[in-house]
């Protein structure tokens, strides 16, 4: 599974992506147990951040697998 | 619609061609966001953008398509720069062709304030003035954008609703239930659905309003004759002559009509004769519809049942009346750092003070409360829900309590769309109380109310309350003209602003002598149409004194405040003696608002 960093989460994480070897399918709660234990600093931005999975918002109950694309998205401020 | 995306690093061409095919095409608006030159104050040369782009124009064209289906154009092109951007230049280039204007200008403003909430596009960071060239970043300065960001480039619209177009919302989508007959026993609380009138006159015959004895009004004798005894609940009509007088109690109906009555005390009476010492100006007798007359109103459909509302209902009799149904109303707490104010938390645990909160709030209203917890992950709190399918079903108003916890406003969100609700909006543009989400499924409403105590006390009183008033026919709360009895201390902010305070009636001069000056104020008797009245009039004032606050998470004002100051957007602060519009908390008062 590749996750995806923007914005302010690169800084937090020293990175743009990272993959993760998952075993089985994550739910919300378990993916972000596995970033933060890898990035302790994703920790703080937990509240802010919504979750994509293969370029579309994620619903809370989505499910990740290992062939998705997950990015880990800050409040957008384009335009 | 066709449409057309582009992300690129390029400056954006000065010239674009029009979208839409010549001939269909009545109007092409075209809107460039440019880079300012300052952020957050500071003077800047640059800002760097970055865009998840894969992600970016698929979000682009979803909402063009969503938009398009209310606001239909011919044609819509949209560029968006990435990389860094010098002041001046364009960021964002939109492009809308429709036959009509106004279905372009629409969609144009409604995809610019989503696109900030939704399009994956970030203002990585601005570039202070001085440094040596805008095309390096890694060796300038960094200068904190603030994100999200508070208005970019170009539309100055809001993004959010305003608290007034919040409030409009929830009352179009609040329909009053089907009203019920109820014993009276049950009606406190409920709102009267059908104006109860009087059935006869008021008293429905005269009566004597002392102990003593009923004479001739126009009867100048000095002695009398008692001819009969009438008490309380006796009947007795007769015609009095000259000279006959009718000993009568309290409260009990005189003989016949054109009566008088001499107090007992202004009289000698030995045996059967009757000698008057002295005669008052007063009848002393309540005329039969004096104080109202059948056919009158005397309780308006809409009104809030107080005890004072029954005694009259009872007074005519009206033992069932038509009322509003008892609201059944279901609160959920959600988040996993709560814990029952019982207990001590753990760090990074806080006690639950919002599901005693609004149980206490909720007191006033006629309604059946059930309150529960639903744990953070969503698949348990989805389980947890089917076990409350009926429960959930059979409530008028479902209540969610955010945690301050994870992804709060999408959890609580999914799970009112997961119960059918569609959400009529999700934030609003208001401190505190912006996460404030609001939705309708049927008759039914739902809030997703902000789990900060200060927030939830405050989206409560202007957003649960309206929504209640609308389900059972009341009155909505209502803004009050008032006066600030100190200044109030506030920084700028974008947002318009519910400030908690305490709300307090003086009589005139008592509260001058404590302030500073001779201010116009609003009245409390003109305080419900909002009229003005000189200071120095006796009939007092609303004077509101601002509570500290310092946080959506702050406590310590709760149990002072009874009203919400509204303070404009962008107000720093406001003196001593001005005049603000104020909701006053019938719920912390009584309810006898």
């Amino acid at each position: 599974m590749r996750v995806l960093f923007f914005a302010q989460l690169k800084d937090a994480t020293g990175c743009n992506a990272v993959d993760l070897a998952v075993a089985s399918p994550l739910n919300t709660p378990q993916l972000w147990t596995e970033l933060v234990q890898r990035f302790p600093a994703l920790a703080a931005h937990r509240p802010n951040v919504r979750l994509a999975r293969n370029w579309e918002y994620a619903a809370p109950d989505a499910i990740f697998a290992e062939n998705d694309e997950v990015a880990l998205l800050p409040p957008v401020s384009g335009g | 619609m066709e449409i057309e995306i582009q992300l690129t690093d390029q400056p954006i061409a000065e010239k674009i061609l029009s979208p839409g095919q010549p001939g269909t095409v009545g109007a092409w608006l075209e809107f460039r966001g440019v880079v300012r030159g300052a952020e957050n104050g500071r003077t800047i040369r640059a800002i760097e953008y970055e865009a998840y782009p894969e992600m970016a124009g698929r979000e682009i064209r979803r909402l063009l398509q969503d938009i398009s289906a209310r606001h239909p154009c011919r044609a819509a092109k949209v560029i968006h720069r990435v990389g860094v951007i010098p002041v001046g230049d364009t960021a964002i280039y939109v492009g809308v062709a429709s036959p009509h204007r106004g279905e372009a200008i629409a969609l144009l403003a409604e995809f610019m304030d989503r696109l900030k909430q939704d399009v994956p596009i970030w203002k990585r960071r601005a570039i202070a003035d001085g440094a040596d060239s805008v095309g390096r970043v890694t060796p300038c300065a960094p200068v904190e954008v603030r994100l999200p960001s508070s208005g970019g480039q170009g539309t100055a619209r809001p993004t959010l609703k305003s608290l007034d177009e919040a409030i409009s919302e929830i009352i179009s989508h609040s329909r009053s239930l089907p009203a019920v007959r109820t014993p009276l026993a049950e009606a406190l609380g409920r709102v009267l659905r059908e104006t109860v009138c009087a059935p006869e006159d008021l008293p429905p015959v005269d009566r004597s309003m002392r102990d003593g004895y009923a004479i001739r009004a126009d009867d100048a004798s000095k002695t009398f004759s008692v001819v009969d005894t009438i008490h309380a609940a006796d009947w007795k009509p007769r015609q009095l002559k000259t000279g006959e007088a009718v000993r009568v109690a309290t409260g009990s109906a005189p003989p016949c009509g054109g009566l008088r009555v001499v107090m007992q005390e202004h009289v000698e009476r030995d045996g059967d004769k009757l000698h008057v010492v002295r005669r008052e100006n007063s009848t002393n007798v309540r005329l039969r519809g004096e104080e109202v007359r059948q056919g009158r109103p005397l309780v308006s459909a809409g009104t809030k049942l107080n005890a004072g509302a029954l005694a009259i209902l009872a007074t005519v009799g009206n033992v069932n009346p038509l009322v509003s149904p008892r609201l059944r109303i279901l609160h959920f707490t959600t988040g996993d750092e709560i814990v029952p104010p019982d207990q001590t938390p753990k760090p990074g645990q806080i006690r639950d003070s919002n599901s005693i909160l609004i149980r206490g709030l909720l007191q006033n209203f006629s309604c059946d409360l059930e309150q529960g917890h639903l744990p953070e992950d969503f698949e348990l709190a989805k389980s947890e829900i089917a076990n409350r399918k009926s429960q959930i079903e059979n409530a008028d108003v479902l209540l969610v309590s955010g945690g301050a916890s994870v992804g709060e406003k999408d959890f609580t969100r999914a799970l009112l769309e997961q119960l059918g609700f569609e959400i009529v909006f999700s934030q609003i543009n208001l401190r505190p109380g912006r996460p404030l989400i609001f939705g309708v499924n049927g008759s039914r409403v739902a809030f997703g109310l902000p789990g900060n105590p200060l927030s939830h006390f405050i989206c409560f009183h202007f957003a649960v309350v309206t929504a209640l008033a609308g389900l059972t026919g009341g009155q909505p709360p209502e803004f009050l003209r008032g006066q600030l009895a100190e200044k109030l201390d506030d920084k700028p902010c974008p947002r318009e602003t519910l400030w908690p305070a305490r709300w307090e009636w003086r009589v005139g001069q008592t509260f001058l002598s404590a302030s500073s000056g001779d201010l116009p104020v609003a009245c409390a008797d003109n305080a419900n149409t909002g009229q003005e009245c000189p200071a120095n009039q006796q009939t007092g004032m609303s004077a509101l004194r601002p509570l500290p606050w310092a946080s959506s998470g702050d406590i310590t004002c709760l149990a002072a405040a009874n009203a919400l100051i509204r303070v404009p957007a962008n107000c720093a602060g406001l003196s001593n003696g001005a005049k603000v519009d104020f909701l006053p908390l019938a719920a912390m008062i009584g309810g006898g608002l």
